[in-house]
């Protein structure tokens, strides 16, 4: 599980262009939206994309998103038991 | 009506003009544009995901608007932005049809499908500087001080307008040609703003 | 000064309505939408309802007289089309007046070929060489053969709009002397799978203000107005067909792609336009929304009315339902719309509405309506938060 988070933060800081950010930077338990990294919609959107392009999982709409992002690590926890690649 | 340029800066490949000096810009092994932002000393992490035309547009505002906006947060109805180029979001649009060119690997990417508009840097410089009124977006097959100045002109009909931010913003197969005036209508000093002088400064 | 009033003198229209003002005016007193299956874009993604012109590029090159070893694309075809029957209607085929501009919006411009032509792209060049929207712009006006000035606007699916406000600001200042404002977009593959990616797209057709509404359906056409002053247009002995009394554009400066929730772009934008043509909100007869039945669209436009307009909302439909998205289009192909309703005193429906949405104090008119009107407001709003709304008024 360690070693998908820490994934999962490299992942995500060079898919939405993070520049400023390094993965010790990222709380794993902390919200990814609202506060914290200051996501918004289009970088939701991103991840999906990545979801289904490293591990093979798809979300057929923006609202499945919202609960499977709130944080690095329960984004991890839905990877572990859904991933196809 | 009397208009006058108070400000204008321009960004080509290897250079950054502010009000006719040139600024200096600490390269690194970073990209230029990357480069400039960390010269300029900005805070504004949303550059990183601007596709260039946006970040050029964008980093050359920043120059032109920075002795003249200092406050980011009140809305500003009185500006309005207009800026002209050749390619429109070409540059881009390559980036974001190659997302979608392999069927086998095939993952369109929506925060690159944003940018595949032109008008979208004018968003930003909105955005950045919550300018609330009107944008515009023109393209234009070569540089017009003409055009420019006769569509910065008729912005200024609507009497709301005190300030125009007008320029050719291009940015195509990875050349650079950024120029960007601040027009006032409330005679401060400055430039007279002339055909003439869009030219002298635009060289 | 009456002479001053920018008014229309000709107008041309098509979407998936079909083609020409009488055949949209049939379709929306009939309630019968454009949208459907796809049929002339080649895409995988074919399950996405969509509003297409129902006229293939061949069969509009034969009905413009255009040699079909022309290279020409799609996008200005269906702008030669729309423009020729403003063109006739404001008498511009018989004594050209002398200061003419030609704005037009476009955004996908000739990518529709790019991307049919591209892997052949050694043969084929000259269809790459097509792709500019500068170049749809070209097509268009040297068919016409030229205007004294061309210039293309790209704001996404405001365009048309800040076309027509373009015009008129160029009439008010007197640099031309006639303004033919407009858009013109077709379908690509390119912003197909953009919007898909954005999942903004309805797998149906599309709800606008609809509490279960899901997304957008894309549509192509063309539309163009004619615009003229007052007294120009008297000189020419042209029959006006209405005004162009008010309008505005306005920057959202919230998001890229998102509207504010308090929808204060689109509520500055509403309201300018009002100031702009010395109205009130209650002197609206009717609102034809943006209305692209996305999530966030409906909600921020939906609430901007209800700012604008308080206890006193006009009847609300998004023709939308009709013409799907025409993108850089919407704003011309809305605004004739909006004149042929004024005109022959109707309100067309909002169709697929069922649900009202609990934010909004008003719903959308869900069947078409008689209503005597004087002035009708339109809003077209792009990405970039680009917002702008256009009011017509019955000339007294």
């Amino acid at each position: 599980m360690d070693a998908l988070i820490l994934e999962l933060k490299k992942e995500i800081i060079e898919v939405l262009n993070l520049e400023e950010i390094t993965p010790e930077d990222i709380d794993e338990n902390a919200p990814l939206f609202g506060e914290g990294l200051g996501l918004d919609s289009i970088d939701a959107l991103e991840l999906i994309v990545l979801m289904e392009k490293n591990y093979g999982i798809k979300l057929n709409n923006a609202s499945e998103g919202r609960d499977i992002f709130k944080s690095v690590r329960i984004m991890a926890e839905y990877i572990e038991k859904h991933r196809t690649k | 009506m009397e208009l006058n340029v108070i400000s204008y800066s321009k960004i080509t490949n290897n250079k950054v003009i502010y009000k006719g000096n040139e600024v200096s810009i600490q390269r690194t092994e970073s990209s230029w544009f990357h480069d400039i932002y960390r010269s300029l000393k900005l805070s504004y992490p949303k550059f990183f995901k601007m596709d260039h035309l946006s970040k050029a547009g964008f980093l050359a505002s920043e120059l032109l608007l920075q002795e003249e906006i200092t406050d980011r947060e009140t809305p500003k109805k009185d500006i309005a932005i207009l800026l002209m180029n050749r390619s429109a979001s070409l540059d881009d649009d390559r980036m974001y049809q190659k997302t979608i060119q392999d069927k086998e690997n095939y993952f369109p990417s929506p925060a690159v499908f944003v940018y595949t508009l032109p008008n979208i840097v004018t968003g930003e410089i909105a955005i950045r500087n919550k300018i609330m009124g009107e944008t515009s977006f023109f393209v234009s097959e070569t540089f017009s001080p003409k055009q420019l100045y006769q569509l910065s002109v008729t912005a200024f009909t609507d009497p709301d307008i005190k300030r125009v931010i007008c320029g050719w913003t291009d940015y195509e197969l990875n050349n650079c040609d950024v120029f960007l005036l601040l027009l006032s209508n409330e005679n401060k000093e400055g430039i007279p703003f002339t055909i003439n002088n869009i030219n002298n400064l635009y060289k | 000064m009456m002479s001053e009033r920018i008014l229309v003198t000709g107008m041309g229209i098509i979407s998936g309505l079909g083609y020409g003002k009488q055949a949209t005016l049939d379709a929306l007193c009939s309630k019968h939408s454009g949208i459907g299956k796809m049929k002339y874009l080649q895409t995988i993604h074919n399950y996405y309802p969509v509003s297409e012109v129902p006229m293939s590029d061949a069969e509009m090159m034969d009905s413009l007289g255009i040699s079909s070893q022309t290279i020409i694309t799609r996008t200005p075809l269906l702008g030669i089309m729309a423009l020729k029957e403003a063109f006739i209607e404001a008498h511009l085929d018989k004594k050209r007046p002398r200061r003419i501009a030609f704005i037009n919006g476009t955004t996908v411009g000739g990518m529709e070929k790019s991307e049919q032509y591209y892997p052949d792209f050694q043969n084929t060049e000259a269809y790459i060489a097509a792709h500019d929207c500068g170049t749809s712009c070209e097509a268009i006006a040297e068919y016409f053969d030229g205007f004294d000035m061309i210039t293309t606007i790209s704001t996404a699916c405001s365009s048309a709009a800040n076309a027509i406000i373009l015009g008129a600001n160029l009439l008010k200042t007197g640099r031309v002397d006639v303004a033919i404002v407009g858009g013109t977009e077709c379908l690509s593959k390119f912003h197909l799978n953009g919007f898909s990616t954005l999942m903004i797209l309805d797998k149906e057709a599309c709800k606008p203000f609809d509490a279960k509404r899901v997304g957008l359906n894309l549509g192509e056409g063309a539309a163009y107005l004619v615009l003229e002053k007052e007294q120009h247009a008297k000189q020419r002995g042209v029959q006006p067909i209405c005004m162009l009394s008010g309008y505005a554009n306005t920057c959202d400066a919230y998001h890229q792609t998102a509207s504010s929730p308090d929808g204060q772009g689109a509520y500055l934008a509403m309201h300018n336009a009002l100031e702009n043509a010395h109205l009130h909100p209650h002197d609206i007869d009717y609102i034809n929304a943006h209305g692209t039945g996305t999530q966030n669209n409906d909600l921020s436009e939906g609430t901007a009315i209800m700012r604008v307009f308080n206890d006193n909302i006009p009847p609300v439909s998004s023709t939308k339902s009709f013409t799907g998205h025409t993108t850089s289009a919407a704003g011309s192909v809305e605004s004739i719309i909006s004149i042929l309703a004024l005109l022959h005193n109707f309100i067309p429906a909002n169709l697929n509405f069922n649900n009202p949405m609990p934010e909004l104090s008003f719903c959308p008119v869900k069947d078409t309506l008689t209503k005597k009107m004087q002035h009708v407001l339109t809003n077209s709003f792009g990405f970039g938060g680009n917002d702008s709304a256009c009011i017509f008024s019955k000339i007294d």
